[in-house]
């Protein structure tokens, strides 16, 4: 007779996805984000902003403090999600443990690279988040809440797997508008995604916690959805800062 | 799709992974444990295996595995913590207990 524990991850420990039905769906995965890539800068105000030469430096700033906030706040919501995914694997959890060691402090590099153009500390600590930027959150929290931890495992996916691909350009042109000298900070992350294959690491998760075909289609809705939300958060930064300079006085 | 072969020993077990894939998987294509996996990130010593054929296929052990396996005695040149290697060619590996 079964006791009445739950919630502890055993059972049945053999995955969906066998390790090359894995690879597939994530070559798959990739198709789509790649397309969602495309729709990004047909959609996105100044979506290449910062792959240009000239740079607005409010954009710039503003920018920053945001991925600081987003890291911030969005680290408390992926440690809560570790519970979550802890109750339906310990391997993902594994995984998903070891990825947020290296990501947890990643904030100070953008709060570094924010007092490199003369934003301090406190100006940061003083600026009141965005609220898209406020939504990711909640809908972080929503989704823990009520349809469990793919969600927020798919946010860093899509996340990292944008950033490994699209991160290098945008570097290399930063070095020659804002100078290298004062992006050393968003270098270093970006070597801690790339170095350490994040979006290897995060799909590693991601298989352990798919459990069948409803799942996976969730896992794509979320990656949309997720999208959707970014998006705000770039028209928001674009009519804060770009727009709101080139209006009339 | 790109598939390489691993075989495990005793049971000559012959398992076919994408090429890459971290040897945990192993433990999720056949029923049996071929491979005692422990706390899979390379600190316990539960997965120690003698590579027979293709130590080069399971990519270079850094610094903390060969300090690990050095203190478990493993010092012949030819072991590893399964829980450390990605299968990138053919290889041939047999569990340290079962040697």
């Amino acid at each position: 007779m079964p006791n009445r524990v739950h919630n502890v991850g055993y059972g049945d420990r053999t995955p969906f996805l066998n390790a090359a039905a894995s690879a597939k769906l994530r070559a798959e995965i990739d198709r789509q984000l790649d397309q969602q890539v495309v729709e990004w800068y047909a959609n996105v105000p100044e979506a290449a902003h910062l792959e240009g030469r000239n740079v607005d430096s409010e954009y710039y700033k503003r920018n920053l403090i945001e991925t600081a906030w987003r890291i911030r706040m969005l680290r408390v919501s992926e440690a809560k999600a570790l519970v979550e995914i802890a109750k339906r694997s310990p391997q993902a959890a594994q995984v998903w443990a070891n990825y947020e060691q290296e990501e947890m402090l990643h904030d100070e590099l953008f709060i570094a690279d924010l007092e490199k153009v003369g934003v301090s500390r406190e100006q940061f600590l003083a600026t009141e988040p965005y609220l898209s930027t406020k939504l990711l959150t909640g809908y972080f929290s929503y989704l823990l809440d009520h349809e469990g931890p793919l969600g927020v495992v798919a946010y860093s996916y899509l996340v990292e797997y944008v950033n490994v691909k699209l991160e290098p350009r945008k570097l290399e042109a930063l070095k020659g508008s804002v100078g290298e000298s004062n992006i050393g900070g968003q270098i270093n992350h970006s070597h801690t995604d790339i170095n350490d294959d994040h979006p290897g690491e995060v799909w590693a998760a991601v298989r352990h916690l798919l459990r069948d075909q409803d799942d996976v289609a969730a896992f794509k809705r979320y990656l949309r959805e997720h999208q959707t939300i970014l998006v705000q958060y770039f028209q928001e930064l674009h009519l804060d800062t770009i727009a709101k300079a080139e209006q009339p006085v | 799709m790109t598939f390489k072969k691993l075989t495990v020993l005793p049971t000559a077990t012959e398992i076919l992974l994408p090429a890459g894939s971290p040897l945990t998987e192993v433990e999720y294509e056949t029923p049996q444990r071929l491979i005692p996996f422990g706390c899979r990130s390379g600190s316990c010593g539960a997965c120690v295996i003698e590579v027979l054929e293709g130590f080069g296929s399971l990519g270079e052990p850094d610094d903390d595995e060969l300090d690990f396996l050095e203190d478990l005695g493993r010092t012949g040149g030819n072991h590893r913590l399964a829980c450390q290697c990605r299968l990138r060619g053919d290889a041939t590996v047999r569990v340290a207990d079962d040697i």
